[in-house]
């Protein structure tokens, strides 16, 4: 048991805890916003790295830029034709973007295919880097960034700029914000739309750590959705959920085994549940 | 009476009528293979039964039916496989080849039949019992629980397919002979099985429908409506949703075991998240506030797989999701709602009916 290989364990952590918050951004932003369970996010996860693999080899373009934009207009579609008029039935969100989730699954198995796809690591990322006696690969450090810089951006768009404001007066009060001239439908549309865009960047960065397949989203979206209900449905409760499940993921799993450790996660989480259903920080107002 | 959709003297004479024309079919049928694929219907039946009193009547919407049905096939397998077993020859092939010299404490009781039947239906019905405890004693609900239930699935799925030495990983199990009680071979292609499942199904939709009748069903029923208001009235609404999730998971550890007699196989794809979904799609497409229509449900949208699954196999997914998105947007209570508006409108253009208020839309179906 020495020292530097649990230092890989702890480093390892903040790498799976980076990955499942990514996950978690777009549905902690959907969910706590209108109260809709998008269970297809982790196939639009999984559109995003399809859409990456197209992009890299047919065009050969820099996909973390166009990739959230192609995003937020799946996630507008969505919103518009289907979730638009389910909100407050949040068991029936659940359900309707099953469907989608199903629709979204066979509609790519039938255009690409089930064998895997690889997308390429860009030339750069593709090294290691030594932090002491630990060797990381520089494309997860990549997707650290890009976790922290998203959290930041998201924290900055909730909480300094009018559209932050008037989406937390939705939130706490949707009649009453609507009695002060906000339009709470189209609040909720943004940040449907925002959420999908989340998970198109997701989708780019997950293509590149794991294999490309149809059924990939179904692996990631339980995970988020834990990541989610452990956090309470605000964006700091699934930062620290995210942080502290990866980190204990990772070290269980250096003491037993991978799977082991997720079991170990499982039941961790339905004890947390019992004494503090409410999960970490559950905002004001929202919904239940 | 204005609408026959809810007169309960009509809804009785459908399920004689329903269980009647069942019975039959192994009279009609000679090719057994289809009449063991019929009887793996009746397992879906159930499954689509427990849905629909969990979530149709209780409001618990559970998306971790497989977790019940998968421990109950399990148990169901694993004693199965504990009667091929002899006393030269104790321990089964899969776990030689993962190099186990004994029988593991976890298989020593499926030894005895009888106490791996009691073992196959007791364990996952317990694990309903505790885990809905906890949950809803902690006022997880709606879906908050539906998310757990799935979590709670995928671990259970990861846990047995990592433990090959003890659960045959992701080969799973398959007892190489027919389920053998009190000294009777069931075969599981004979009519024999088939009325066994029937007669399982058929007692089951009896409890389920008497308990959505009584006192109970009356108070779960309220529950789904408005938790709190029946928590202010003084009801314990843990305690109820804890019975009727228990009560759902037995019936869904029930049918796993039928399903492991039937098709001498279990794996973990018994657990795939894939498949708890799809019980809550046949209870959504047949309507879940009708445990009839949720078994017919099972039925149409089964049978449409096997029969379409075969020609567009690719397309089945995709046509069956479409449908999902439909019903949900369209018409949240199912086809069966169909029938009652039919019904009701019929009723309507009658001039003796007395008028209703409020037409009993909103009523449960049942």
């Amino acid at each position: 048991m020495d020292l530097g290989s649990l230092l890989n364990a702890l480093i390892l952590g903040v790498s799976i805890a980076s990955i499942w918050l990514i996950a978690a951004l777009g549905l902690t932003i959907i969910y706590g916003t209108a109260g809709v369970i998008n269970m297809a996010h982790g196939e639009l996860i999984m559109l995003g790295a399809y859409s990456s693999y197209m992009l890299q080899f047919y065009l050969g373009l820099p996909y973390l830029l166009c990739l959230p934009a192609s995003f937020v207009i799946v996630g507008l579609v969505l919103e518009r034709c289907l979730i638009r008029y389910l909100y407050n039935r949040p068991l029936d969100t659940l359900l309707a973007t099953y469907g989608v989730s199903l629709v979204l699954m066979q509609g790519v198995r039938l255009l690409f295919g089930s064998d895997p796809k690889y997308l390429a690591v860009p030339e750069i990322f593709q090294s290691n880097v030594m932090l002491g006696s630990v060797s990381i690969s520089v494309f997860r450090v990549v997707v650290l960034l890009v976790t922290t810089l998203l959290v930041l951006a998201l924290w900055l768009l909730f909480y300094k700029t009018r559209f932050g404001v008037q989406v937390r007066a939705v939130m706490q009060n949707k009649e009453m914000a609507a009695s002060f001239g906000i339009n709470s439908g189209r609040i909720y549309m943004m940040t449907f739309a925002l959420g999908a865009g989340l998970a198109g960047v997701a989708g780019a960065l997950f293509g590149v750590l794991a294999i490309v397949l149809p059924t990939m989203g179904a692996s990631y979206v339980v995970q988020a959705f834990l990541m989610v209900v452990v956090g309470g449905g605000s964006l700091a409760g699934s930062v620290v959920a995210s942080g502290a499940t990866g980190e204990l993921q990772s070290v269980f799993a250096f003491f037993t085994n991978d799977t082991l450790a997720r079991f170990i996660i499982f039941v961790l989480i339905v004890v947390f549940l019992r004494f503090r259903p409410q999960g970490l920080f559950a905002q004001a107002g929202a919904r239940r | 009476m204005r609408n026959l959709y809810h007169n309960k003297i009509a809804q009785w004479v459908v399920y004689v009528a329903f269980f009647a024309a069942l019975a039959i079919i192994p009279v009609t049928v000679s090719d057994s293979f289809l009449l063991n694929q019929l009887s793996t219907y009746g397992v879906y039946g159930m499954l689509a039964l427990s849905i629909s009193l969990c979530w149709g009547f209780g409001g618990i919407l559970n998306l971790g039916q497989g977790i019940a049905f998968g421990l109950g096939a399990y148990g169901m397998a694993m004693t199965m496989q504990m009667q091929s077993q002899t006393e030269s020859n104790p321990i089964p092939p899969f776990m030689l080849n993962n190099s186990l010299d004994h029988l593991p404490m976890l298989w020593q009781p499926f030894q005895s039949t009888a106490f791996g039947l009691i073992l196959a239906v007791a364990v996952p019905t317990l694990f309903c019992a505790v885990f809905g405890g906890i949950m809803f004693r902690a006022r997880v609900s709606g879906p908050f629980f539906a998310i757990m239930t799935l979590a709670m699935l995928s671990a259970f799925y990861t846990i047995i397919l990592d433990r090959q030495a003890y659960t045959g990983g992701v080969n799973g199990l398959t007892p190489p002979s027919a389920f053998q009680f009190a000294g009777v071979e069931i075969d599981p292609y004979s009519p024999t099985a088939y009325w066994v499942v029937f007669g399982f199904l058929m007692g089951a939709t009896l409890v389920a429908k008497l308990i959505t009748q009584s006192s109970f069903g009356l108070v779960a029923q309220a529950i789904r409506e408005d938790s709190e208001r029946v928590r202010f009235l003084g009801y314990s609404v843990a305690g109820y949703e804890t019975v009727i999730y228990t009560i759902s998971g037995l019936i869904a550890a029930i049918a796993g075991c039928c399903w492991v007699m039937l098709v001498q196989y279990v794996s973990p794809a018994q657990l795939d998240v894939g498949f708890s979904l799809s019980m809550v799609i046949w209870a959504a497409i047949g309507g879940r506030h009708s445990l009839l229509g949720s078994i017919l449900g099972a039925f149409i949208i089964q049978g449409a797989q096997s029969y379409l699954g075969d020609t567009f196999l690719a397309t089945w997914l995709l046509i069956l999701g479409g449908f999902f998105i439909v019903v949900v947007r369209f018409l949240p209570n199912g086809l069966a709602s169909l029938v009652e508006t039919g019904l009701g409108l019929f009723e309507r253009r009658n001039p003796t009916s007395s008028p209703a208020p409020d037409g009993g839309r909103h009523m449960p179906a049942e």
